[in-house]
């Protein structure tokens, strides 16, 4: 049966970064020795999802070929996925912007999806063949707990809703393997014609998120997918990684950027709850989605410091490797 | 003049259990098709606010759209499952695309199988043509399917930009000697509705309400600048649709000049709909 377990208020690695004055130089977690797995969010990353991050890496799942490029980004979650091994979860839950639901939190409940994945904005880039798991009880208990803490939810479990490049994009780039089940919650909100989303409710579906984790005894690690600045050119140059085209929209956007990542590496992450919407005023940030609040509230708002494991701009937005052990 | 319309893009136009409000759409949506056959129209220039990207103007060039499309958020309800059968006019697609180009902007030529119509265009097209099952049958049945011309939607270019974009298409169509309709899929105001209701409970908002009447107003009495003008405040007030990029798209094509005929206007889940035609309504 379920163990419930509450994550606690920080892990010994976290503890000596809190609240540092000056960020602390980035070092994989140790791994839990056996019987030492406890249960409950093991750690949470900002996992921007550009497509081109998998497009430059050319995997065998996506049909276009390229010649490479945004390396930084791309070492950037070499560095997260070591680190996600060690941590040893059981399962990944990741929020994403581009699964967009008009009514309500999503949770796909379907056991196997898998397809292909063509993306209407980006086709040149993503036609990815997916096919993976999920951790069924997790994302059933993510809608329970949803439900129970009031807000509009639905279970998918449908077979043919093509999953959207963000979820696949952060998945691929956190675990390229596939070899974790996965739990994948839709962005209630619609960014483009209609509004932003209530990061009231992004708290609210984290803390339910939590619940549900502990609930289940899992050990989860979390991956909310957002980009950073997000002002970028309405063009593109005939090679897509032509890295002499891939600069900051503007200094304000760049800056904007900075100054939320100082604010991450300096910690604790409770300052992020005002920092995150100043950003989204300063830079149009796609964290509007609520993607990193999600994280951050599911995590309980950890008094540590983020790790930043690599900074970049893809087509002028801005986008953020992170990582936070609560 | 070219025949145009205004179509709504929301998939309970299609429901089988509709609110009134979504079946008047649906029939008026109906009757559009209805008129653009009558005016012999060999293919529809469209764009659907729903095909939305961001990066140049993406052009179909897929001559043949077929499949079955499960909508991300409305799955639980019989409308979220859309079956789906477009014949492109890809020397259309193909010229318009150059003519995109050679104005100094950016086009993406989209051919990929597999490529997700997005649920707009399936809406709009399925009641157009409803009979339109693909061009074998039809032509067995002998009737005349359309052919389209889809563009996308990109929200990050100016409203203006989607004016060059349907100038372009219309030059294009000019060049192969096309008679052309031009249809815009898009709702007015956007204020959805975040909960799972039944039909019965649809409506929108009183602010909304007023600030759609008044754009539709405008538009009955053939006030083109108006409506242009009013559209930034619209945007604004009523978080009208990709900022009503719909209505610069038809301005673009030179199709609203003259008075619109406001076919129906309600509710679809809190945003608000219209079916507007502008063009001759003999049959
Ligand atoms: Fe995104």
């Amino acid at each position: 049966m379920a163990r419930v377990f509450q994550v606690p208020a920080g892990s010994s690695r976290s503890g000596a970064r809190r609240a540092a004055g000056t960020p602390a130089a980035p070092a994989p977690a140790p791994a839990p020795r056996p019987g030492e797995q406890k249960a409950g969010i093991v750690a949470g990353y900002l996992a921007p999802h550009p497509p081109h991050l998998v497009y430059a890496e050319n995997p065998p799942q996506n049909e276009p070929r390229s010649t490479g490029g945004w390396e930084v980004l791309r070492w950037g979650y070499e560095e997260l996925r070591r680190r996600l091994r060690a941590h040893r979860p059981d399962v990944l839950v990741v929020h994403a912007p581009h699964w967009i639901t008009m009514v309500g939190h999503h949770v796909n409940c379907v056991p196997n999806p898998r397809g292909i994945s063509v993306e209407p904005i980006f086709p040149h880039l993503f036609r990815y063949h997916y096919d993976f798991r999920t951790d069924v009880d997790l994302a059933e208990a993510i809608v329970e707990e949803g439900e129970r803490a009031g807000l509009v939810t639905s279970a998918l479990r449908e077979d043919g809703v093509r999953v959207d490049y963000a979820t696949i994009g952060a998945l691929h780039l956190a675990n390229p393997d596939w070899d974790l089940p996965v739990v994948s919650l839709s962005a209630n909100n619609n960014p483009y014609y209609y509004s932003d989303a209530s990061l009231a409710e992004m708290e609210t579906l984290g803390v339910a998120t939590r619940r549900a984790i502990e609930r289940t005894g899992r050990r989860a690690v979390l991956l909310g997918s957002n980009s950073l600045s997000h002002l970028h050119w309405d063009t593109e140059p005939e090679l897509p990684e032509d890295m002499s085209a891939e600069r900051p929209f503007n200094h304000a956007q760049y800056a904007g950027d900075m100054e939320l990542l100082q604010t991450i590496r300096e910690g604790p992450t409770s300052r992020l709850k005002d920092a995150v919407p100043k950003h989204i005023e300063a830079t149009a940030s796609e964290t509007k989605a609520g993607s990193l609040t999600w994280l951050l509230a599911a995590m309980g708002w950890p008094d540590v410091a983020g790790d930043v494991l690599a900074y970049g701009t893809v087509i002028a937005t801005g986008n953020a490797v992170v990582e936070w052990v609560p | 003049m070219t025949p145009a319309a205004l179509v709504p893009a929301m998939p309970h136009l299609l429901a089988g259990d509709p609110a009134p409000s979504w079946a008047e759409l649906a029939t008026a949506t109906r009757t559009v098709g209805d008129r653009l056959r009558a005016a012999g129209v060999d293919t529809v220039l469209l764009l659907s606010t729903q095909w939305f990207t961001v990066l140049g103007h993406q052009v179909q060039c897929d001559a043949r759209l077929r499949g079955r499309r499960t909508d991300e958020n409305w799955y639980r309800y019989d409308y979220g499952h859309l079956d789906h059968d477009l014949a492109i006019d890809t020397d259309l697609a193909h010229r318009w695309a150059d003519e995109i180009d050679a104005a100094g902007m950016q086009a993406r030529r989209t051919l990929y199988e597999g490529f997700p119509v997005d649920t707009g265009t399936i809406v709009a097209t399925k009641l157009l043509d409803p009979h339109g099952h693909g061009r074998r049958e039809t032509e067995r049945s002998g009737a005349r399917p359309f052919e389209y011309a889809l563009v996308s939607c990109n929200l990050y270019a100016e409203p203006s930009a989607m004016a060059a974009v349907a100038a372009a298409g219309v030059r294009a169509a000019r060049d192969l000697g096309r008679t052309l309709g031009v249809v815009a899929v898009s709702g007015l105001s956007s204020g959805l509705t975040g909960r799972w209701i039944t039909p019965a409970e649809d409506r929108v908002s009183d602010a909304h309400d007023r600030w759609n009447r008044k754009v539709l107003d405008a538009i009955r009495a053939g006030d083109r600048d108006e409506v242009l003008a009013m559209s930034p405040q619209y945007a604004a007030a009523a978080q009208a649709d990709s900022q009503f990029r719909a209505f610069a798209f038809l301005d673009g094509a030179g199709v609203v000049d003259g008075p619109g005929e406001v076919l129906a206007y309600g509710p679809v889940w809190g945003t608000g709909a219209a079916v507007v035609w502008w063009g001759s309504d003999s049959d």
